[in-house]
Order: C-alpha cells, then structure tokens, then sequence
C-alpha cells in the first residue's frame, strides 16, 4: 500500500513537473501577450531545462570516462597499431598489439622487451623497438662481417634500441642510445592477426652485446 | 537493523561513486593542464630560489602550454634529467632545433642542436647540470614549461631538483 502510493506521487511527478515546481499562474496581472508568456515559460520549463539538463550530464559523462581513459592509457596500458616493417618478423606491418605501462612507471624494463618510445627526431611520433642494451653495456656497433670491430657503451640513463629487422630499421645504430625517459610502455602481447595471437618471441638475432 | 545496514551500504555506495568520479579527473588534470612543484638547488639563481637554502619557490608548472611541445626560446622548463629518469629538472631553453650553440663547457666548442632537440641550461652558470654536461636534449622529455608570475595553488607537491 505505502509502496504504490509512493509509485504514484513519483509516476504523477513525472508527468507534470511544472505543476510540483510552484508554478506562476499563466495570466498575471499586465500581461497583455499572455500567449507570448505561455509560449516562454512552458519552454524554459520544459524544453530548456530537459535539454540543458541532459547537455550538462553528457559533458559530465564525457569529462568522466575521458579522465579514467586518461589514467587507464597512462598509468595501465592501452592496445597500440603498429606500422612500419622496422619489427619483422616479430611485428608486422598494421599488426595490433597491448602495451602496458606498468614497467616503465617501476623501472622494470629489461634487455629484450619490446618497447614503444617517443621518436627522438620527432616528439609527436611513437618508435617500437627492441631494448638491446642498458646503461653501462658495451654494444658492439660494427657489422659482424667486419674485421675491426667497434663499441659503445650506454650512457646512464639510457637505453640502446634496434629493431629486428635490422636491414630496414632507424635505431639506435643511427641516432645514438635514447634517454629513459622517453620510453613510454612495455609490448608484450599480440592481439591481431589471429594467427599471430600471443606473446612475442625472442629477438631472431640472438644476443648481440657483450658484457665482459 | 535493517535501516542502519541500508545506511552503511548507501554510504558505501556513494563513496565509491564519488571516488570513481574524483581520482580520474583530478590525476587527469594535474598530468594535463596544470600542477604544483617545489624547486630545489641553486642552478637557476636568480631567477628560481634567490634565498639560496633558506626558502624553496614554489612554482606552476603548466602541462597544457606543451601539449604539442612547442617552446621558445627563453621559456623555462621542466623535463626529465637525461642521466636519471626518477629525477625531474628545471632549466631555461636557450637554443631549438636547428640553431647552433656556442657552448660553455661542452666537449665541443660549437654544437648545432638536431631535429627534434633543444639546449637547456640553468641561469646560475658553472652550477648547473644542463646541456653543457649532457648535450641536447630530446623535446619529448620536456614536463611543462614554467608560469613565471605562478600562482600558488597547493594542490598537490611534487619535488623538483635542479640542482649540480
């Protein structure tokens, strides 16, 4: 009984809302254009405030699910296309991959993860690559067909990257060891194509620094 | 009973609402438009922190200004210290991609800054960790430039050090 009174007041609240809000008769006294008011004050109640209402809460949803989008993306990680053949044939080109960005944020990552970097020629732009070795390694920069062999070591603070296809590839060969911080997530899974489907493999080059 | 578990499990309810709501967006906009940080050292004297040890500037630091990491020159800025990725730096922007440098302390005596860099230094020459020890530095590790007239709003602290 107390139950469908209830369910009645909210139903006939619902249906007449300008009658709950203390309405202003619709003819006062001077108003000549009693149409014009009419018109204006059914609008502001009805019509105005519905839609302005139902605005603001869209913003607010919008504004909502952005931030945690902002914080998942950033601090968990987020499903990343790759594109270029720098990567094969562990990553192809178009093919669609998870990052996570956990072990950036605890200094986890290690020589032989693949990782998504900020391109150090181009801030708006991401790299994929290969961490070969970090700070204090010796990388060994001559091709192994070469006679005379040669070594970098990493700087603290840094990583050096190469990307498995090594013909084809911009890294750290060219533009030197990249600092740390613009190493921006760890790839460890792959998603599309299906067949594909699963964690990476191994770097196919083997191991090619040496730590004496 | 009844009514006092209603209670507990409305307020439940509600708090987490609430934090759902609060944490994204707050974390969100300190990492977006704007935080507050708190600078250490002596390497932008007298520009930051005149008082030496006696008093640290508080400063805004102001995300949304890089959001497309473009800078001028002259801007002072935070970025990421090239050495050690855990620490942060505030150093002045002196030179962008393209300009060459006519260096103070560096191996070399002039230093074109490539693509996608900039030169940095700290206003207190000879005590300043910045490009004249670790050459230039790449423009994605900039943080934010700094509002100079800075508006202290305690939001929220974080350590910067610019120190040697």
């Amino acid at each position: 009984m107390q139950g469908a009174q209830r369910g009645t007041r909210s139903w006939v609240s619902r249906i007449t809302p300008w009658a709950e809000s203390g309405a202003k008769p619709l003819s006062h006294p001077g108003c000549h254009e009693s149409c014009f008011c009419q018109w204006w004050q059914s609008l502001h109640r009805t019509m105005l405030r519905g839609v302005l209402g139902k605005t603001f809460r869209l913003v607010g949803y919008t504004i909502q699910y952005g931030c945690i989008a902002h914080c998942a993306f950033e601090y968990v990680g987020g499903v990343v296309m790759c594109s270029g053949p720098s990567m094969e044939p562990t990553i192809q080109n178009s093919d669609i991959v998870f990052a996570e960005n956990l072990s950036r944020h605890f200094y986890g990552i290690q020589r032989g993860d693949i990782v998504i970097a900020k391109s150090p020629s181009d801030p708006k732009s991401n790299i994929c690559k290969r961490v070969i070795g970090l700070e204090g390694d010796k990388i060994l920069t001559s091709s192994p067909s070469d006679f005379f062999k040669s070594h970098n070591y990493v700087p603290t603070g840094h990583v050096w990257l190469e990307g498995d296809n090594l013909q084809n590839s911009t890294d750290s060969r060219y533009y030197g060891p990249i600092p740390y911080g613009l190493i921006r997530g760890r790839i460890f899974f792959k998603i599309w194509p299906l067949s594909d489907f699963g964690f990476l493999r191994d770097s196919p080059n083997g191991h090619r620094f040496s730590d004496d | 009973m009844a009514q006092s578990q209603g209670w507990v499990r409305r307020y439940a309810k509600a708090f987490c609402k609430g934090f759902f709501v609060a944490v994204p967006v707050a974390v969100t906009f300190l990492d977006r438009v704007a935080c507050v940080a708190r600078v250490e050292g002596a390497s932008m004297q007298p520009s930051l922190n005149p008082g030496g040890s006696q008093s640290s500037d508080v400063v805004l630091l102001n995300h949304w200004k890089v959001r497309n990491f473009e800078v001028q020159r002259g801007d002072i800025v935070s970025l990421v210290s090239p050495k050690n990725p855990e620490q942060k730096i505030i150093k002045r922007v002196i030179a962008l991609e393209g300009d060459i440098v006519k260096t103070m302390g560096h191996k070399n005596r002039y230093v074109k800054v490539p693509r996608g860099h900039i030169w940095v230094e700290g206003d207190h020459h000879g005590h300043s960790f910045d490009s004249n020890s670790f050459g230039p530095c790449g423009t994605a590790q900039l943080l934010c430039p700094k509002d100079l007239d800075g508006i202290f709003v305690l939001v929220g602290l974080e350590m910067i050090t610019a120190a040697i």
